[in-house]
């Protein structure tokens, strides 16, 4: 596998996880592309417009990224600090049209600020890394960092809030949950993570334009979480790297492979309605793992 | 200490003065008024559809009353919605149960723990030791309730799929996990049999005395509320009909005629 796929497939990961983030307090949100596509601008903006992130060597600095991601996330962030409260009243399918909205209104401004040059959007956006393998070892990192906190999150108060709220809203508010608010931290986690991610893509990509965050970027992201399951954060990175490889790896079928993908989007929900990863499934794989490797001796009871 | 202005009394737990509700055309609650005294048994009876789960709605503040309010320790909580009035000491259960049905039985009750869980946010993710610590007493806080209700055995089964009179009891311990001061329960007894009615009544009184718990009570079991509660008041199509010690309610004619129907 090449590395610029796997490149790609990472990204898709960190998307997916960021789609999952709203979903663990039962928020379906598909405003994840759009924050995507602030933090890409903002990256694509600030290294091919102010000579300090762009450097003078081969390669841009990488303290430069870094503060773009920070940037990146930060102005995503605010968005949805500032939208959110009236958005996150919606529930259901209604806070999923109005997230689409969104992603259409940053679209539009993307397309028409003076600054964001057009349909065209901005390109010769310089490289951190000389070739796609440092890409990849970096998002490796970050993926990793994501899954971590996820990971924690299982342990934490904010963490249990979300799944209470997730099971029952009005129950959660009953044990003195702030549903309000925790709804809000998950949605605007879910933009920070996605507007680092766009930053990164967008050194990555070379060039950036309005098509990052689009209708059709919100399906394909909300489809790594329906395949993967959106229960436990593994889902999601699976969902985000498989789905992101299968139209590349359906390449040699030529057009059939838009047929292809489409029936695994279609047949996926339909014989795995939970998603692939499920606590069944990863408790099973934790017990074959784990007699492989203790052999004759008794497996691990799974919790 | 807690003196009403004039120094009549003491102020009461609870106060609902003339609340009223009102769904389109349909007067739920109409100028309802009550006092709760802090640690009695108050139970809430009535026929079916006469207004008692929307007066425990507007206490709990998931429903605002179109008008009228209710008070705490003499202060006005418009305003303040479920969960900060769980905040100042009202914990509830549901009528028709709202578990957190993917969580486990020992999850639930955690998550009744909220409050008690606050934790500075690096400590907590990366694990510090005044966060274990911390951890630590939490689950011996829910090992203890699950104990008292009789649940430690199902402590890591899914709430949701406990047998319903396990599912009762889960409610009432996550609502104790707050650390209430007022605990409102929307007919406990509900789909129990008589022998479980009765540990129910028992369980009550236990956990009344354990906390020091004001208790408002909702429930159709007529003779279990004549032997568990202090006080009972009687609503009828969103009125208050009666209130007043058990034996009173018994006998006043408009009980009567509410529950077996009018002389024409």
């Amino acid at each position: 596998m090449d590395a610029a796929l796997l490149e790609q497939m990472l990204l898709g990961a960190l998307l997916a996880l960021s789609v999952y983030l709203p979903l663990r307090c039962g928020q379906l949100s598909l405003a994840t592309p759009g924050f995507y596509a602030v933090g890409g601008y903002v990256a694509a903006l600030l290294s091919t417009g102010v000579p300090a992130f762009a450097g003078s060597g081969a390669t841009s600095p990488l303290p430069a990224l870094l503060a773009e991601m920070v940037l990146g996330g930060a102005l995503a962030g605010l968005i949805a600090l500032a939208i959110g409260g009236p958005v996150l009243r919606l529930r259901g399918i209604y806070l999923a049209i109005a997230t689409i909205a969104l992603v259409e209104i940053l679209r539009v401004l993307n397309l028409n600020l003076p600054f964001t040059g057009g349909a065209m959007g901005i390109f010769g956006i310089p490289q951190p890394f000389a070739h796609a393998e440092g890409y990849v070892l970096f998002t490796l990192a970050l993926l990793a960092l994501a899954c971590w906190l996820c990971q924690r999150l299982e342990a934490l108060r904010l963490g249990r809030a979300m799944a209470a709220i997730r099971d029952d809203e009005l129950a959660a508010a009953c044990v003195g949950i702030d549903t309000p608010r925790t709804k809000l931290i998950a949605f605007v986690a879910s933009a920070v993570l996605a507007g680092v991610t766009g930053a990164l893509a967008a050194h990555f990509f070379n060039s950036w334009n309005a098509r990052a965050g689009s209708f059709d970027a919100s399906i394909t992201t909300l489809a790594f979480v329906v395949f993967g399951g959106s229960r436990l954060w593994p889902g999601p990175v699976l969902g985000g790297l498989v789905l992101t490889a299968l139209p590349e790896l359906l390449r040699p079928v030529g057009d059939l492979r838009l047929i292809l993908f489409g029936a695994v989007i279609l047949l996926g929900p339909l014989f795995f309605p939970q998603g692939l990863v499920t606590a069944e499934r990863l408790h099973w794989l934790a017990a074959r793992l784990g007699r492989g490797r203790h052999r004759g001796r008794q497996a691990p009871q799974a919790p | 200490m807690n003196q009403t202005p004039d120094g009549t009394g003491p102020v009461p737990l609870l106060q609902v003065e003339a609340v009223s509700c009102r769904f389109g055309g349909l007067l739920a609650l109409d100028q309802v008024s009550l006092a709760l005294e802090e640690g009695e048994i108050f139970g809430l009876i009535g026929p079916n559809g006469a207004g008692k789960t929307t007066l425990f709605n507007v206490i709990s503040g998931l429903t605002p009353p179109s008008g009228g309010r209710c008070l705490w320790r003499g202060a006005p909580t418009t305003g303040l919605g479920a969960s900060g009035l769980n905040r100042l000491g009202i914990a509830r259960t549901f009528q028709n149960l709202r578990l957190f049905e993917s969580l486990s039985v020992r999850e639930n009750v955690l998550v009744g723990l909220h409050h008690a869980a606050r934790a500075p946010l690096l400590g907590s993710l990366l694990g510090s030791g005044a966060f274990r610590r911390q951890q630590g007493q939490l689950q011996e806080r829910v090992m203890e309730l699950l104990t008292l209700l009789e649940l430690e055995a199902l402590a890591e089964q899914r709430a949701g799929d406990l047998p319903y009179g396990d599912r009762r009891r889960l409610e009432i311990a996550r609502a104790l996990a707050t650390a209430p001061r007022l605990l409102l329960l929307d007919e406990p007894a509900a789909g129990m049999n008589p022998a479980e009615k009765d540990d129910l009544r028992r369980l009550i009184g236990t956990i009344r005395q354990h906390f020091t718990l004001t208790v408002l009570i909702i429930e159709h079991h007529v003779p279990l509320m004549m032997q568990l509660c202090d006080r009972l008041a009687v609503l009828n199509f969103g009125r208050r009909i009666a209130l007043g010690s058990p034996a009173e309610v018994r006998t006043d004619p408009r009980v009567i005629e509410a529950y077996l129907g009018g002389r024409p």
